[in-house]
């Protein structure tokens, strides 16, 4: 029996279609069978042949952690900003510079190197992880408040608002 | 996280402008024609996004914990 190792994550697998660790891996002949029909960005996922347009318009990484552990402690009170939501309108805006770009230039192929520009201006890949301990205590009131996100909405806010303003929409 | 600032530090408009303006003239796109190009239904949708996408961001700024 033949053996092939995924290149992802470098387990053996058997004569299978898919990797059996990460499922939806190929054997390297059959990728890149498949890679000369669809364009093939880094991870090949079956699913991402179909939503490859988006890949670009929102590849920003931003990764945001918060752990807050509390431990034999009475009347502590936590107040924590909704990031989900935060990161949802960073990704809106993030949309939003892509559309303003691919309407105005009509190359899609050009407005996806102009957004890209515009993104990487900023370097927005960043990480960010907060750890909060509480233990043995009494009446602690913590609040946090992810701040580079919020910096980055408003950063992403005044390049979308910069750019209809130089078209005369607003 | 007491060290981090009170109020997010938001950039200079006038630094934006420079940096959308100068990734514009790089890429050839000549504002003048774009102007032409869009028609008037194109920018009344790109306005509604735009306001509603700044009246999201001011909730969300404004609805972040005061530190005290």
């Amino acid at each position: 029996m033949s053996y092939w190792k995924c290149r992802y994550c470098n387990c053996k697998n058997e004569e299978t279609d898919n990797c059996k660790h990460c499922k939806s891996h190929k054997p390297k002949e059959q990728e890149k069978e498949e890679s000369t029909v669809g364009n093939n960005h880094g991870h090949h996922h079956n699913e991402t042949d179909i939503t490859q347009d988006f890949d670009l318009a929102s590849f920003m990484g931003q990764e945001s952690d918060e752990l807050i552990w509390i431990k034999d402690s009475i009347d502590v009170t936590v107040k924590s900003t909704d990031t989900q939501a935060a990161v949802s309108l960073q990704v809106g805006l993030q949309l939003a510079i892509a559309l303003v770009v691919s309407v105005t230039v009509a190359d899609s192929e050009h407005g996806r190197h102009i957004a890209h520009d515009l993104f990487q201006k900023f370097n927005m890949e960043q990480t960010n992880k907060q750890k909060i301990f509480v233990k043995n205590s009494k009446d602690v009131n913590i609040t946090t408040t992810d701040t580079d996100l919020a910096v980055n909405i408003q950063a992403l806010l005044q390049v979308l608002v910069s750019l209809v303003a130089k078209l005369d929409i607003l | 996280m007491s060290e981090l600032p009170k109020s997010p530090k938001v950039i200079s408009n006038k630094v934006i402008d420079l940096l959308v303006s100068d990734v514009l003239q790089k890429n050839g796109v000549n504002l003048e024609d774009v102007k032409k190009k869009l028609s008037d239904d194109q920018k009344e949708l790109l306005r509604a996004v735009v306001e509603d996408l700044t009246a999201q961001v001011d909730e969300f700024v404004k609805k972040s914990p005061k530190k005290k």
